[in-house]
């Protein structure tokens, strides 16, 4: 599904990925984790398009090269970024900004646009299995959300949109406990033969709910070791310095 | 541009059977607008925009006849549909219908009063104003009474315009417990006209003023909009300005408070493209203790568009207690556009709130690149975004019905 091939990435006369590969098949759940500033923030901005980057090397998206689609015909294609800093946009109406999206996504897909009755019956079904709060729904895109409010906003509009690729970046930071499953859940429903996950963090904790199949470490740039689910284990234990 | 004066003005005297005190008065003021001229970039009020130079680039040599004998015919396609409302019409700077349909009739008294001048303010184009606006009227509210539908003023141009200056004049007195919505509606077809409007407010004590000014329809003119508003105890004020699509549009709003508890409230939206240059200059006067004051203002900017906002909160040495607020906004879109404040603070009393604050950027990337992460394209997310930055400022508008119209004409969704 996603394959990356010796991406090298540069912001400002600095080097942050460098010679990074990564291979996922559909099904896959990957766990990238790393310290500070090894780049794994970089990573998930450059697959969601984000500009201002320098890169080489290839990504290819279901044998499509990545780097010819803009940000929005990646959300078409199925790639989904949950943001570690969801912004908070004034003005802006979470319902109207959810619809505009999923419709956005499901004309792209050739499938028929839901009216605002449809889309109301199916985001308040989702809502509800997330223990989002509908209320929120009729607020200002995220502003005032809490962090754990913020980031289940993130996993609610995944849900909705039913990507193939999500990609979470550190989803888990500032989640307490119960919200920590709750996000964990919305993977979980979402996981099946198909879609797959990356999801990259700092700690163990969130991969005690989300099962992956394989762990990466990256540090300074690109993966130093991969492993199956022990190899979180084993970070949490040592640190990261031992992979120095 | 004096011949042109000179010339216009001697026909106005012989079409119109003015009295000869009336010609004194008039000629009067043609003679200090001879002697001052269009206001310039020299004269303070004017440092953003310097009419003089925007006239003579936009619109050249002026004339000023208006031909206030043939009367025009009304387009009633131009009217707004689905809210019941009463009509002045102009057209072409001639009235062309007064209609109250919808109220009682002994409630509004309409007084032709072509032959009374008032004095505005230090301005020359009040001098203009008053020498060549040769028929106005005032709309009077009766005590207690409280239109029951807004009115709307349609201010028509179209390509038979007679004179490339159009002056036009309405007064209102809202006496003890009226109250009155006014939109103000531009329509123009006509090119390169310079409209020269004056409107002056007596708010009794207790009476509520709703203006919405609305130029939102693209044209080439030249506008130039004074509202005086003169309040009286627990009066309120409430101007909406959308300012948008003519050349340029001077919006300037002069409130003097002078009861105890009254209050104005001046918002606005400056939403302009290509080389548009629009100002909003308000002067808010606490003259009382007690009054209140309040001023949004947002400007969206794009291509070489360029705007100004002066703001200025005057408090008298009586007007303790006053509580005066004024923010703006900006969005520039463009490298090349331009926006300038000046906010103002002039206090001689101790006891008060005054604040004021203005901030400008650009549309900011990373809320564009989440709006596009989730599927929507640049356009779509720019166009949530400015929506969403203009939305409070529409939200600040008290009356629904006049908020739906509004939102309808700048495109927010709900």
């Amino acid at each position: 599904m996603l394959k990356i091939n010796n991406l090298n990435a540069t912001i400002d006369n600095k080097s942050i990925l460098k010679g990074f590969s990564l291979n996922i098949n559909p099904g896959e759940v990957h766990a990238i984790m790393g310290p500070n500033g090894s780049g794994k923030s970089t990573l998930s901005n450059i697959l969601s398009g984000k500009k201002g980057y320098e890169t080489s090397g290839e990504i290819l998206f279901e044998g499509k090269d990545l780097f010819e689609l803009e940000t929005e015909e990646r959300a078409h294609k199925g790639i989904f970024l949950a943001f570690q800093y969801p912004l908070e946009i004034p003005g802006v109406n979470t319902n109207i900004f959810l619809k505009t999206s999923l419709n956005a996504i499901r004309k792209a897909r050739g499938e028929k646009e839901l009216d605002a009755i449809e889309f109301l019956k199916l985001v308040k079904e989702k809502s509800k299995d997330l223990k989002f709060d509908e209320d929120k729904l009729n607020r200002q895109l995220n502003v005032g959300f809490s962090g754990g409010e913020k980031k289940k906003n993130e996993i609610l509009q995944m849900s909705l949109l039913a990507p193939k690729l999500s990609i979470l970046d550190e989803t888990d930071s500032g989640l307490d406990i119960d919200a920590l499953k709750i996000v964990a859940d919305g993977v979980n429903t979402l996981r099946d033969k198909k879609n797959s996950f990356l999801i990259i963090t700092h700690y163990q904790r969130l991969l005690d709910y989300i099962k992956p199949d394989f762990v990466h470490v990256l540090m300074n740039g690109k993966i130093v070791k991969s492993g199956g689910p022990d190899l979180a284990i084993e970070l949490e234990n040592k640190g990261y310095e031992n992979f120095n | 541009m004096k011949e042109q004066l000179q010339k216009d003005f001697n026909n106005i005297i012989k079409d119109f059977s003015l009295s000869q005190k009336d010609i004194e008065i008039k000629k009067f003021f043609l003679d200090n607008f001879i002697n001052r001229g269009f206001p310039n970039k020299k004269e303070e009020d004017w440092k953003f925009s310097d009419l003089n130079q925007i006239i003579r680039k936009n619109i050249g040599e002026l004339s000023f006849y208006s031909d206030y004998k043939s009367t025009n015919k009304v387009d009633t396609s131009i009217f707004v549909d689905g809210l019941e409302h009463n009509k002045i019409v102009f057209i072409n700077g001639r009235i062309e219908k007064i209609d109250f349909d919808y109220e009682k009739k002994d409630q509004i008294e309409i007084i032709d009063q072509s032959e009374t001048i008032n004095e505005f303010n230090n301005n020359s184009l009040s001098d203009l104003n008053n020498a060549f606006t040769n028929k106005s009227f005032k709309i009077l509210v009766k005590e207690g009474y409280q239109l029951a539908k807004p009115l709307i003023v349609y201010h028509t141009t179209n390509t038979k315009i007679w004179s490339k200056n159009i002056n036009l004049r309405l007064d209102f007195e809202l006496n003890k417990n009226s109250s009155l919505r006014i939109v103000d509606l531009f329509n123009d077809t006509s090119e390169k006209n310079f409209l020269n409007i004056f409107y002056n407010f007596e708010l009794k004590e207790n009476a509520i003023l709703k203006n919405y000014k609305i130029d939102k329809f693209e044209n080439k003119n030249i506008k130039y909009s004074f509202n005086n508003i003169d309040q009286e105890k627990n009066s309120i004020s409430e101007t909406f300005i959308l300012s948008s699509g003519s050349n340029f549009v001077k919006n300037e709003i002069n409130c003097n408070l002078k009861g105890k508890y009254s209050s104005a409230f001046v918002n606005g939206i400056l939403s302009l493209n290509n080389d548009k240059h629009h100002e909003i200059r308000s002067i808010i006067n606490h003259l009382t203790e007690n009054t209140k004051s309040y001023q949004l203002i947002k400007s969206v900017l794009e291509n070489s568009s360029k705007a100004a906002y002066q703001g200025k909160i005057f408090v008298n040495s009586k007007a303790q207690k006053t509580d005066g607020y004024q923010l703006s906004k900006a969005i520039l879109l463009n490298k090349d556009s331009e926006f300038n404040a000046k906010p103002e603070l002039e206090i001689y009393a101790d006891d008060v709130k005054c604040s004021h604050g203005s901030a400008s950027g650009s549309l900011n990337e990373d809320s564009i690149f989440y709006l596009m992460s989730r599927g929507l394209s640049y356009q779509q997310s720019r166009e949530l975004l400015i929506n969403g930055f203009l939305l409070d400022v529409v939200e600040k508008i008290t009356d629904s019905e006049i908020k739906n119209l509004i939102k309808n004409l700048i495109g927010i969704k709900e």
